[in-house]
């Protein structure tokens, strides 16, 4: 009997229909994946499995017996727990605070601290998640507060946990380290249910394999006898190229430039620290590094959101160093941000107001001071058949959008820009294999038609497949300048940790 | 499959606009508590619409609304780039006060003198404002709080200024003198005055700023996302000074419209004690600060006021009732953005 199963499972929101009769079904101690194009409707089917959203039509079992969730609190009492896409826990309390909010052991009427604070303490040895119980949520890296989230269902003693895309935001010992973990806690017996975009990880780590496409469950395979491409045809319906093809480079002109960069950060060593690089046109410039050394710091002071402490910034032959943005973006710059939701766009704002941004100064979307409403939804149309964005129509908001068709929300408006000079922050978390493909082919073709891009992202395989050149960061320095067919998996990873014997 | 999907969203075009949502539920709720305390509802309502809407009557409430949605838009500009004016107060004495010495201290004709006024109140309470603006850009002074703060030296000020050096000697009360007949604003009909035509175009022109202009468009985009503005390219300090530099004008307008329109001299406290700021601020913030939205929120309750004392005058019923469904609008409106907020 499966331990939990989803039948016919529909979900409309107006005239989109994000769940089309889906099925699904996890056995006891099953690592179970649940992959799909970006809006195949996987969120939506998680939070109805954990009680946040209500099925229009559809059954839930959990070890055969029919159960109707009214809210999540029932489906955390009858033992799911759920890290979700973006994460929920209260910035201003500690880590053990968090994890016990709601289930908090008492004694009277008061929440016994030692308790809890012993009883996180002890689950987080016990599953080898290293988290400070006392540390300020607020103050903790992604990874650490995903621990934390799985703690907390851990805390309820979940037998079911849901994560939603949970690697997008680790690092790779991050990554690994949780699924040392989620592979533990199925061999005592836990239910997982996983919703990734990335095949080797599909492929590395669950049992089987739910494949849901435009809102159905198109098949349902067992990893071991299955191959990425396999996997990847159920999800899109052909099959992907995953190879980057790119013409030999013809590097131009520098076009972005940071000389001396240095950025002080209140713990003492710098952010950045005496950072120089040259992207010239024609080439991707690719940097590598593991998150929080420096790479967030050191593009905010290239797009002029963060005033350098020392140091220059040159765009297309001109200082910019003083300039604010909208003269850097003048000048010839565009930039697709890491976050996507708080920076780079305004969720509760229609998709044609999130595509016009930039653009609302001159025609066709303004003539003088007045913008042109039928203008705006033009435009928004032609991206959003350009980029094969998923949404009803150009007047949703864009809050509402799955995480993936948001980002290419951000990436259309961006590229449409056509500047000179782009910088790209992790550019496809997120991503769907159809849409990454898709990106991907847009950088190059950037570059191939003589911008300049500068590449930051997470994803190593990412930088050594695109980039020209490929710098590693690390404690704010760029340790080492390679050319393409020097960056390999191992000295590129070896840099990343702070090892290695390449010069500066 | 195509992605798009052109069907219209037949749901959103059909919504009712909350506000009247909210007031049939007012209407119900106050229909209730007429019939337990004895008296009829429909002759109640009938009296109050009568009493607001009718030929005779409406001349008045559109001569008490004029102030109200002056104000309303005052707080609803910059309320829709997520900013918050509290020191309409302020800023709606100082115009009041320019426009009462403007007639009386420059030589020329007397609809020169109005004119003069009407421009220097609005540079006046325009100024003020963006004097908190640039406090919160330049020196991280929460422009909620120094809007505040600034009110009260102004309000402090011009009430000295009326009671003491500026006061009309001949009159016992803390007022100036009377502006020249020829600097008043000219009468439309009744208690109507060209200060409302005045308020109507600044109205429209709000409306218009709001939906079809490129700065109405960042105003907005701020208002929804303040980081995401700033990425993509909008000047958010400038914009900041800018947009309560246009709210504070349209307060110091409001002033010198009662001023120059009704009271034809600055009298101290006069101004304030109808509390349009704040009714204003309520008509605004019930809506997002959408124009539109807010100005027939502001209509609405001035509309209820005066129908409320004839009302009181016709039936019994107490006036009261009319701030009683003012609060359950208020009330609705306010749950309502409160549990599905969407603009
Ligand atoms: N609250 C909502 N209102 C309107 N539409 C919604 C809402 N939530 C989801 N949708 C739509 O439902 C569809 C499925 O979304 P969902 O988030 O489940 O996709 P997903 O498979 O998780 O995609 P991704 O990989 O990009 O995260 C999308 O087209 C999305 O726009
Ligand atoms: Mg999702």
């Amino acid at each position: 009997m499966p331990e939990i199963a989803a039948a016919g499972i529909v979900k409309r929101y107006g005239g989109l229909v994000a769940n089309d009769g889906v099925t699904l079904s996890a056995e006891r101690g099953e690592i179970h994946g649940v992959m799909g194009e970006n809006g195949a409707g996987k969120t939506t089917l998680m939070n109805i499995l954990f009680g946040m959203q209500a099925p229009d039509a559809g059954e839930i079992r959990l070890r055969g017996a029919a159960v109707r969730f009214r809210s999540q609190i029932d489906a955390m009492a009858a033992g799911l727990g759920m890290v979700h896409q973006s994460f929920k826990l209260f910035g201003s309390l500690t880590a053990w605070e968090n994890i016990v909010y709601g289930a908090e052991p008492r004694r009277g009427p008061f929440v016994d601290r030692r308790a809890a604070r012993a009883r996180v303490a002890g689950l987080a040895a016990r599953h080898r998640l290293a988290v400070d119980p006392d540390a300020r949520v607020g103050d903790l890296s992604v990874g650490v507060r995903q621990r934390i989230e799985i703690l907390k269902a851990l805390h309820r003693d979940a037998r079911i946990l849901i994560l939603d895309e949970p690697t997008a935001v680790l690092t790779p010992p991050e990554r690994d380290a949780l699924f040392e973990v989620l592979k533990s806690l199925a061999a005592e017996g836990r239910t997982v249910l996983l919703v990734t975009h990335k095949l080797h990880e599909a492929t590395a780590i669950t049992d089987r394999v739910t494949i849901l496409r435009d809102g159905r469950t198109v098949a349902t395979l067992r990893t071991a006898d299955t191959g990425a491409a396999e996997i990847v045809r159920a999800m899109t319906g052909r099959s992907v190229n995953l190879e980057v093809r790119k013409r030999p480079r013809a590097p131009g002109v520098p076009l972005l430039r940071a000389i001396d960069v240095t950025i002080a950060s209140p713990s003492g060593r710098p952010a950045v620290d005496r950072v120089s690089l040259t992207v010239r046109g024609g080439e991707i410039v690719g940097i590598a590094g593991v998150a929080g050394n420096g790479q967030s710091e050191l593009v905010e002071a290239l797009v002029g959101l963060r005033k350098p402490d020392h140091g220059r910034v040159e765009l297309c032959g001109r200082d910019v160093t003083d300039a604010d943005v909208p003269a850097r973006r003048a000048a010839g710059l565009a930039y697709i941000p890491e976050d996507r939701a708080a920076v780079g766009s305004a969720p509760s704002a229609s998709a044609a107001d999130n595509l016009a941004m930039g653009f609302h100064r001159a025609p066709p979307l303004a003539r003088g001071l007045f913008v042109d409403p039928a203008a705006f939804a033009a435009w928004a149309l032609a991206l959003i058949r350009r980029y094969a964005i998923r949404i009803a129509n150009e007047r949703v908001a864009v809050g509402t959008l799955s995480g993936g068709n948001l980002q290419k929300i951000v990436v259309a408006r961006e590229l449409a820009h056509e500047a000179p000079a782009l910088i790209a922050e992790q550019p496809t978390r997120g991503l769907d294999v159809g849409a990454t493909e898709t990106i991907h082919e847009r950088l190059v073709a950037e570059r191939d038609s003589g911008r300049a891009v500068l590449l930051v992202s997470a994803e190593l395989g990412e930088i050594l497949a695109l980039s020209d050149r490929v710098l590693v960061m690390f404690e704010g320095r760029i340790l080492a300048d390679l050319p393409q067919e020097r960056a390999d998996e191992q000295s590129v990873g070896l840099l990343m940790a702070g090892r290695g014997t390449e010069p500066g | 499959m195509s992605p798009i999907d052109r069907t219209p969203p037949r749901l959103d075009r059909l919504r009712i606009p909350p506000v009247a949502l909210a007031a049939g539920f007012a209407a119900l709720a106050g229909a209730a508590l007429i019939l337990v305390s004895g008296h009829d509802p429909l002759s109640a309502y009938a009296e109050i619409v009568r009493g607001s809407l009718s030929p005779e009557s409406l001349p008045d409430t559109l001569a008490w609304a004029t102030p109200l949605v002056g104000m309303t838009l005052a707080a609803a500009l910059p309320l829709r780039g997520g900013m918050v004016n509290l020191g309409g107060d302020g800023q709606l004495v100082i115009g009041g006060l320019v426009a009462a010495l403007a007639p009386l201290v420059l030589a020329g004709p007397g609809p020169f003198g109005a004119a003069a006024g009407l421009a220097l109140a609005a540079l006046g309470g325009g100024l003020y404002a963006a004097l908190a603006a640039w406090g919160e850009v330049r020196h991280g002074v929460p422009m909620l709080i120094s809007s505040l703060l600034l009110s009260y030296p102004a309000v402090g000020v011009t009430s000295y200024l009326a009671r003491f050096p500026l006061r009309d000697v001949a009159t016992g009360l803390p007022q100036t003198l009377m502006v020249p007949l020829d600097a008043r604003l000219p009468v439309l009909t009744g208690a109507l005055n060209a200060g409302s035509l005045l308020i109507a175009a600044i109205a429209l022109a709000v409306v218009v700023f709001d939906r079809r202009t490129s700065a109405g468009y960042e105003l907005r985009m701020r208002g929804k996302n303040a980081r995401f503005a700033g990425y993509g390219g909008v000047r958010l300090g400038r914009q900041a000074v800018g947009t309560m530099f246009a709210s504070g004008a349209i307060a110091g307008l409001v002033g010198a419209t009662l001023v120059l329109g009704s009271q034809f001299r600055f009298i101290d406290g006069a101004l304030l004690t109808p509390a349009y700021t704040w009714s204003g601020l309520m008509a605004a913030l019930l809506v997002g600060g959408e124009p539109v939205g807010a100005i027939l929120a502001a209509l609405f309750f001035a509309a209820l006021q005066t129908g409320g004392f004839a009302m009181q005058r016709e039936t019994s019923v107490p006036r009261v009732l009319t701030l009683v469904l003012q609060a359950i609008v208020i009330l609705f409106l306010a749950m309502r953005q409160g549990i599905g907020r969407r603009t």
